[in-house]
């Protein structure tokens, strides 16, 4: 619980010490628009010049980190705050929910399941993203795991003959609430596609 | 044959925010019948004490035994208020049909439903809250393993949104401190135009440690502790999802609390029409873009606390 003024520069950028300069410039775009005196999220909490000391701390702080050298003077003159301020210690961390590392980014929300594509891989992403691990699929559908991760793999070698394959994706598609004809279909078009080549 | 509980103990989550209609009552209808797919036994609570209306969102239609009978003590204990919602592994204690003061009901009275819902037994139990920044209602969010906050990307909810943060974390201090100046202090920071200049917790904090280091330790200690939950609700933009991290930025700067952003719920009509036919929008229209934006926030829950439930459990 520290004023702006007593952050370390990563902490006003809200970015690790170990951020990449393409990390930073993302946070700090960010951060414009979170502090941009028209932003709905701030003009009930901050004053106006409240804003303008947070605008100017944005700004230095994305100075000097983008600038190798002056990142290098920064951190070796802030090392000891920098290590306290470091990702272990940071609030967004220590918590119960985790927005990088676990089961289900928030960057993955994003995704449209509609955009996926309804093969192997995009099932694969879909099962991963819900945080349903393989072998509750298998214990779900009675299906051997060696023939889901075939079907994840894209496997034609290995996988059943057809006839068993279309049952096999029918379970799959109805644990994870998926349209079992559109996933039959986008399979099909792989094996058609598997075959000319 | 009924599957026995999870043997992990009961998670608690409270649903609330600033605003009525922001969508608290739908989303905690359907986070829970999510989680109840999973296998997990889960009951509902509609502690919206002014406004109940969770059982009109589950298509449960009175009469029914509800929190009023238990807070009257017409019915003695809490799990005898519960009722089958016709979802498996769903259960619903259905708010206070006939007080209309119960939003004020007296701090005793408040007590033993705050302890007598921690003592249910479920693997999830979650609490919608009504609007506003009632004591109770604020209570009532404290109680929880994690608070959910439901604001849609409008000014005005996102004002009462940080209005009633503030209120719940000054009144998480003021149940920390012991020291009656503190409290006081902590009562006069509560007014934006206190003439001590405490506009924000930094000032608070700096005002309670010339009082006592002590407290002011503690102070830290239940700002860090404080973690609640954002859901941004009918965002209908890209530029509406980003607000969800600008509230968390903003949160972090002037409270100095991590707010977590859990997710986001795209504007949907299927919303409205699941709820005209007073049906759950995960089982009437489960593939419809706000049911897949619930789902995965019903997953994120689930797998923070790294539970797992047979899927053996689910009766579909």
């Amino acid at each position: 619980m520290r004023r702006i003024e007593e952050q370390t520069y990563y902490e006003i950028l809200e970015v690790s010490p170990e951020a990449t300069p393409r990390e930073i410039e993302k946070a700090y775009e960010r951060a414009k628009e979170t502090f941009h005196v028209d932003s709905p999220a701030i003009y009930t909490l901050f004053s106006k010049e409240e804003i303008e000391e947070i605008q100017g701390a944005i700004e230095e702080a994305h100075r000097v980190l983008m600038n190798e050298d002056l990142r290098k003077s920064y951190d070796q003159a802030h090392q000891e705050v920098i290590q306290q301020s470091s990702p272990g210690r940071l609030p967004e961390v220590e918590g119960k929910f985790q927005e990088k590392g676990s089961p289900l980014s928030f960057s993955d929300l994003a995704l449209n399941i509609e955009e996926v594509d309804y093969r192997g891989a995009g099932l694969k992403q879909i099962r991963e993203r819900l945080g349903i691990d393989l072998k509750t699929i298998a214990a779900e559908t009675k299906i051997n795991i060696k023939i889901l991760t075939w079907i994840e793999e894209e496997d034609l070698k290995h996988l059943p003959p057809l006839v068993y394959l279309k049952g096999f994706l029918k379970s799959y598609a109805k644990v994870l609430h998926l349209d079992p004809q559109r996933l039959i279909e986008g399979y099909l078009q792989l094996l058609k596609e598997g075959k000319k080549r | 044959m009924k599957p026995s509980r999870n043997q992990n103990p009961q998670i608690l989550w409270t649903i609330g925010g600033g605003k009525g209609g922001s969508g608290k009552s739908f989303l905690t209808a359907n986070i829970g019948v999510c989680l109840s797919r999973l296998g997990a036994e889960v009951i509902l609570v509609d502690a919206d004490l002014g406004g109940a209306n969770l059982h009109t969102l589950l298509g449960i239609l009175p009469p029914f035994p509800s929190l009023s009978d238990f807070m009257r003590r017409r019915i003695p204990h809490l799990r005898d208020v519960l009722i089958a919602t016709g979802i498996p592994n769903l259960q619903l204690i259905t708010g206070a049909q006939d007080l209309l003061n119960a939003a004020d009901s007296k701090n005793l009275q408040k007590r033993r439903v705050l302890r007598s819902i921690k003592a249910l037994e479920g693997d999830y139990i979650l609490v919608d809250l009504g609007g506003g920044n009632a004591v109770s209602v604020l209570d009532f969010f404290l109680m929880s393993d994690g608070g959910i906050l439901v604001v849609t990307p409008e000014p005005t909810s996102i004002e009462n949104t940080y209005r009633f943060l503030k209120s719940a974390l000054y009144r998480k201090l003021r149940q920390s401190v012991s020291s009656h100046l503190v409290k006081s202090l902590i009562d006069a920071a509560m007014d934006g135009k206190n003439e001590m200049g405490i506009r924000n917790p930094h000032d608070l904090l700096r005002e309670v440690r010339q009082l006592s280091h002590e407290e002011g330790e503690r102070v830290i200690e239940e700002v860090k502790a404080f973690r609640p939950n954002l859901i941004l609700n009918q965002v209908q933009s890209k530029k509406d999802v980003e607000i969800g991290f600008s509230i968390r930025s903003a949160c972090r700067k002037y409270f100095g609390i991590h707010l977590h952003y859990l997710g986001y719920i795209v504007y949907d009509q299927e919303v409205g029409s699941s709820i005209r036919k007073r049906r759950p929008l995960i089982l009437e229209h489960d593939r419809s873009k706000a049911a897949q934006c619930i789902t995965e926030i019903a997953s994120k829950l689930a797998n923070s606390h790294q539970r797992s439930f047979s899927f053996e459990r689910t009766v579909r």
